[in-house]
This record gives structure tokens, sequence and C-alpha cells, in this order.
């Protein structure tokens, strides 16, 4: 029954990862990825440390996801996007040979972790559904970030990285010492909000001065 | 390599350390705040409520010199965070302090005559730089994991938000690029954390020197925080965001950054390094090999480069290519050897430190006087604004490693590592980057001294400023006639078994 439990939790965090990743409709994806944060903050719940799961719903879905509906300038009395930063649709079409070589790295880094996480000494417990999701996460974050260029959806996708790696981290720490991974894992979170709002703020502040210029510095900077 | 990085201190802390050093940390934050509230448009108030951290860190300087290596235990809740004071710690420490210093008394005039209106930007500089100076010292101080990601992050936001505080178009698309590499480099980090942290079951690193085993996992995850440290370093490949993020920063903010903040990443990188894989030398030969390319390539880019303050980025690439040798030769080398790079190694990152700060400084006056920013804006200076050229080639000076001055002393300690391990490629590497350096500083002097100069937007500027990229310039060159002191300070024992 637990087992149901939690494979049921892992599918719904993988799903709206995925979901929020890849959804063009710029709000949709913001919406779906405030669904993952409360999803996350759910499973935090599940494990055992409702601190975790508190600052998750705080800081990952309310306040981030805050500033990333501040990003898009979705406001009440705004009824159309202005600017080209701020559209509310990635106009970039997903090309799938492109999808496929950007695909590599991450699954570059996927295989690596997992030949790390094979070798785990004994006194760690068998990787559960936790570890998979974590590592699942990590992955389709990575394609998403080498993948687009759009800045808000790079943000959205180094959060989902970013959860990824926290999720894996808890359960690697849970048995051994689960103070140390919670004060990571807190940092972490801060962190992101943090730099979310920055690039939220950011956004704003680039779309407000030359949206034009600025779509072609970053694209002859390229990216990692 | 354990002891001299001052971890396996086993006596309890003196007591007062702790507090001072919590006033150390404390104290930066505090007069950032300060400084965001009253504004301060004289350097001197700035220069002289500076002082008090710079206090309170040679207050620790005499203590430890007395009691020996310190190491204790600051517990938060359930958590213990590690920390530890020798004489690396207090060497940068105290390099620190005297940056920040010499940074922020320059900074009030900098903004009076550069940064024109009283912008936004102006109150935000102290708070970040007040948040930059105290993560700095926790770096220096860290002894765990934890506490290094902690001060990690925090020095990676503040750098970021300094970036910013031009708030034009150029300044934030190289601050975006930025935050987006900090962001994936800190991701890196915190995953190798997560894999050591899995694998032993803890984060001090005297505990987990002891307590590793080669194999896969520490080899991903010493993969995984070296890649985040060495992106967040500017190490050769994955240096490009350097040069555009400090093309449109503020001065102070680019000698800060280029002095410190990279250099703290590269701190944590090595101590990782002796730390967990002491042996691992084809590893650390593949570093020696991308330090190696840092040089050539960082010179050639300087060389080239069109805007006198690329000049001055590109060849922090090319210096940090220098500081990447101590990889290969303090891992896997001989004892002898390794003492001997030991000391080059953080000399070099001293001299280089006070040296960049200078010459970042020099170079700002200089765009400030002549409302130039290419190189070939130089035209004429020698004759117009003689001290802030030479405050650039005395900097220059200490940067090529010419005699007396202390980056001189390093590279000769570099130099005479390389040859006691019987590494000759890096003699070569050593070599050609003075040949590189010599040929970008004198480029920039070549201009400087053609005669039929046409007209400058002549501006004043205070003489303050002059003053202080002199006096950091001259105590590059003057630290390698005095070069005994630091490095007496890096040999400091006491604690160690």
């Amino acid at each position: 029954m637990l087992l149901l439990d939690e494979l049921l939790l892992t599918l719904a965090l993988v799903t709206t990862a995925a979901l929020a990743l890849f959804d063009r409709q710029l709000i949709r994806a913001c919406a779906l990825f405030v669904l993952f944060a409360l999803t996350v903050a759910l499973a935090w719940w599940r494990l055992g440390f409702p601190w975790l799961a508190l600052l998750e719903v705080l800081l990952g879905a309310a306040l981030t996801g805050a500033f990333l509906f501040h990003a898009l300038g979705v406001m009440p009395w705004a009824r159309a996007p202005r600017g080209r930063l701020s559209r509310w649709r990635d106009p970039v079409p997903l090309n799938w040979r492109r999808g496929f070589f950007r695909l590599l790295p991450a699954l570059a880094a996927v295989g690596m972790l997992g030949i790390a996480l094979a070798s785990l000494p004994a006194i760690n417990e068998a990787p559960g559904p936790l570890r998979l999701s974590g590592t699942v996460l990590f992955g389709l974050g990575l394609w998403a970030f080498a993948l687009q260029r759009h800045l808000l959806r790079r943000l959205l996708a180094f959060n989902i990285i970013g959860t990824g790696i926290f999720l894996l981290l808890m359960s690697l720490a849970r048995e051994v010492s689960p103070a140390a991974g919670q004060g990571l894992v807190i940092t972490g979170l801060v962190v992101a909000l943090l730099g979310t709002m920055l690039g939220a703020l950011l956004i704003r502040r680039l779309n407000g001065l030359d949206g034009r210029r600025v779509m072609a510095s970053m694209k002859n900077g390229g990216g990692p | 390599m354990i002891e001299r990085l001052g971890l396996m201190a086993t006596q309890p802390a003196q007591p007062g350390i702790s507090a001072v050093v919590l006033l150390l940390l404390g104290l930066p934050l505090l007069l950032g705040v300060l400084g965001a509230w009253f504004r301060p448009l004289r350097g001197g108030v700035v220069a002289s409520v500076s002082l008090l951290p710079l206090l309170a860190t040679a207050w620790l300087l005499l203590k430890v010199s007395t009691h020996g290596v310190q190491a204790w235990t600051l517990d938060v809740g359930p958590l213990a965070l590690h920390l530890r004071i020798n004489g690396l710690t207090l060497l940068l420490l105290l390099l620190t302090q005297a940056l920040t210093l010499a940074s922020a008394a320059y900074a009030p005039g900098y903004l009076r005559v550069a940064v024109k209106e009283r912008s936004a930007g102006g109150a935000w500089l102290w708070p970040l730089l007040g948040t930059m100076v105290a993560s700095l010292s926790l770096i220096w101080l860290a002894a765990d994991l934890l506490t290094l990601y902690v001060g990690l992050e925090l020095m990676g936001l503040a750098a970021v938000g300094l970036m910013l505080l031009p708030g034009h178009v150029e300044a934030l698309a190289a601050g975006m690029r930025y935050l987006l590499l900090a962001l994936v480099g800190s991701l890196a980090f915190l995953l190798g954390v997560a894999l050591l942290l899995g694998g032993w079951g803890r984060l001090d690193l005297a505990g987990l020197a002891t307590a590793v085993e080669p194999g896969p996992l520490l080899w991903v995850a010493m993969a995984l925080l070296s890649a985040g440290l060495l992106l967040k370093a500017a190490a050769f490949p994955l240096h490009t965001w350097l040069a555009p993020v400090h093309a449109s920063a503020w001065t102070p903010v680019s000698a800060l950054h280029a002095a410190l903040v990279i250099k703290a990443s590269f701190f944590i990188a090595l101590q990782l390094w002796l730390v967990l894989v002491p042996d691992a030398a084809v590893a650390a030969w593949l570093v020696g090999g991308m330090g190696t390319a840092a040089v050539v390539w960082g010179g050639l880019m300087a060389w080239r480069a069109a805007k006198i303050k690329d000049v001055v980025a590109w060849s922090t690439v090319s210096q940090l290519g220098y500081l990447l040798l101590a990889f290969p030769l303090l891992i896997g080398t001989t004892p002898a050897v390794a003492a001997i790079a030991w000391e080059g190694t953080w000399l070099q990152l001293v001299a280089h430190a006070l040296a960049k700060a200078a010459m970042f400084l020099a170079a700002g006056n200089l765009i400030l006087f002549t409302g130039e920013w290419r190189v070939e804006g130089l035209a004429g200076a020698s004759r117009r604004f003689p001290l802030a050229l030479l405050s650039f080639g005395i900097a220059a000076i200490s940067l090529v490693g010419l005699p007396p001055s202390a980056g001189f002393t390093a590279k000769w300690l570099l130099l005479h590592a390389a040859l006691a391990a019987g590494h000759w490629p890096w003699l070569l590497v050593l070599a050609v980057g003075t040949l590189l350096s010599a040929a970008y500083v004198f480029r920039l002097f070549r201009f400087s001294f053609i005669e039929d100069a046409p007209h400058f937007g002549l501006r004043r500027v205070p003489g303050g400023m002059d003053l202080i990229a002199l006096l950091l310039a001259l105590a590059a060159l003057l630290l390698g006639l005095v070069a005994q002191w630091p490095l007496g300070l890096l040999s400091m024992t006491g604690g160690a078994p």
C-alpha cells in the first residue's frame, strides 16, 4: 500500500514536471510549476519532513510562483502581453533533431549519476521511488535547460533540476544524517528562490529596456 | 596536506576567538546596511569605518600566532558547523579586508564621478558588498561542506547582484548569463555534496578525509564539485562569462570580483582535492592542462582585446591558469615539491589579487579621465595622467612577474617546484605566460605614449582615487621584498600533530 502510494506520488511529480517544462504556453507552464511544487511539498510531508514541506509551499510554490508570474507580467489589469521577452507563448518550435542532440549530455550526466549511485556503500537502503524520481527530474530538467532559449523556461528548468537534487539528497541522507541533509536542502531552497527572484526581475527589466538587443546578445553568447 | 590546511587541529578554540569570528562575519553586513542608509559621499569615512573588521582580523592574527591553529564547531540547532583558523586563513582574511577597504574607499568618489544621478544602484552597492565580504570570510574559515555551500551561494548571489548595478542593457544581459551559469554551478556543487553525504554520512572535511575510499562514487562526486567550482572560477573552457560581465561592471566591483570572488572558488576546489583525492595525479595533470590552455588563450585574447577593461579581464583568465598549475604540483608529488608549490600558489594568489585590484582601479581611472573605453583611446595618456599610468605600470610589473614584485617571487617558487618535480611542461607554460603578459601590457603602454594625441573629454577625478590604486600597486610590488612574512604565516604550526 505504502509502495503504491509512493509510486503514485513519483508519477505525479514526473508528469507535472514534464508538462511544466515542455508546455509552450508560458502561463500554463508556470501554473503547472506551482502544482509541481505543491506535489513536492506533499512528498516531503509523506517522508516525514514537515518543515521542508512548509518551506516548499512558502518558498517553492507561493513566492517562486509569484515571481514567475511577475516576470510574465500577469497582472489583473493586463490583458495582453507587451514586449518580446514577456510574450506568453514561446515562439521557438521544438525541433526533433536539436531535441535529440541536446538530450545526449543530459543522458550522459544521468548515466554518470547512475554509476555513482550504484556504487554506494551498504549503509544506504535500497533505492526507492524517491531516488528514482529525483534522478528522472534531474535528467528532464537538464534536457530542458540545454534545449530551451527562453529565459523564463530556463528558470523553470533550473528549479526542477534543483528539486530533483533535493529529492536525491534527502533519499541519500535520510538514514545517515537527516539534520545535515535538511540544512543543505533549506539553503538550496532559499538560493533557488533568490536566484529565481533575480532572474524574474531581470527578465522584467530587460524587457522594459530593449528586448530585441537582449535576445540577440543572448543568442550570440550561447549557453552552457 | 591536511595539517597544512589546519583541519587536524585538536585543541579547543581560545576564549573569545569564536565571538570575534562572529563579529568579523557580522560587521560587514551591519556596515553594509548602514551604508545603504547613509549613502556615504566621502571615501575617508568609509575607509575609517572599514578599519573595524581589519582590526578584528589583526586581533585574531595576534591570538592565533601565540596559541596556534584553532578549530571549533558552532552549533545551530541540530547542526554543527565546523570552522578553523590557521595561517592561510589569516592571510586570506587580511587580504580580503584590505582589498575591501581599498575598494570601498574608492567607491564613493567613483559613484560621484561616473554614476552621476543618485541612482538606486548606489544604495544597493553597500549591503551587497557587505554580504560578499562576509561570505568570503565564511569561505576562508569553513571546514565543512555545508558551511562552504552557504558561503559559496551567498557570495555568488551577491556577486551577481553587484554586477547588475549599472542597470543598462549590456550589464543586465551579461548578468543574466552570469546568474544562470552561477546557478548551474551551484547545483553541480550541491549534487556532489549530496553524493559525499550519501556515501560517508558526514560533511566535515577532517572526517571525510579519513572516511572516503576511492571508487566511482568519489570520482563522480569530485567531478561534479570541481565542475561547479571551476565554472564559478572562470577556469579555461568555462571562462566565457567573465569578460562581458567585467566590461560593464562598476570599477570597484570588478576589482573585488577579479581579486577575491574567483579565487574563493579556486580555494574551495584546491582544498577539496587535497583533502579528498590527494593522490589523483592523472586528473590533476588534466587540470594543469586546462591551466596551460587558460594561460595561452587568456594571454592571446588580452593581447587582441579592443577595450581596456577587456584586457584586464582576459588577463585574469590567463593569470588564473598559473593558479591551476597548483593542482599537478601539489597532488601526487613528493612532500618537498609540495612544500615549495604550496608557498608559491598562495603567494601567487595574494600577489595577483593585489595587482589585479590595483590594475582594475587604475584602468577605471584612465577610462574616467579619458572618457574612452577603447585601448586606442589611451593615446597621449602618459603626459596627461602620469599617476594613473604609473599605478597601472607598477601593477603590471607584478602581473608579468618582474623582480622585485610578489608576482616574481611566486612564479619563482612555482618554477622551482616544477623543476624539483621534473615537470618540464609547466616551465614552458610559465615562460610563455610571462611573454604574453608582457606583450599585452606593453601594447597598452605603446598607445599611451603616442604623442600626437587628439583631444580628450577631460574630467576632474578626485585625487584619492589615484592614490588608492597607487597604494595597492605598491603593495603588490613591495610584498615581493617582504615575502618572508606571508610565507612565515603560511607555515604557522601549532595544534597540528
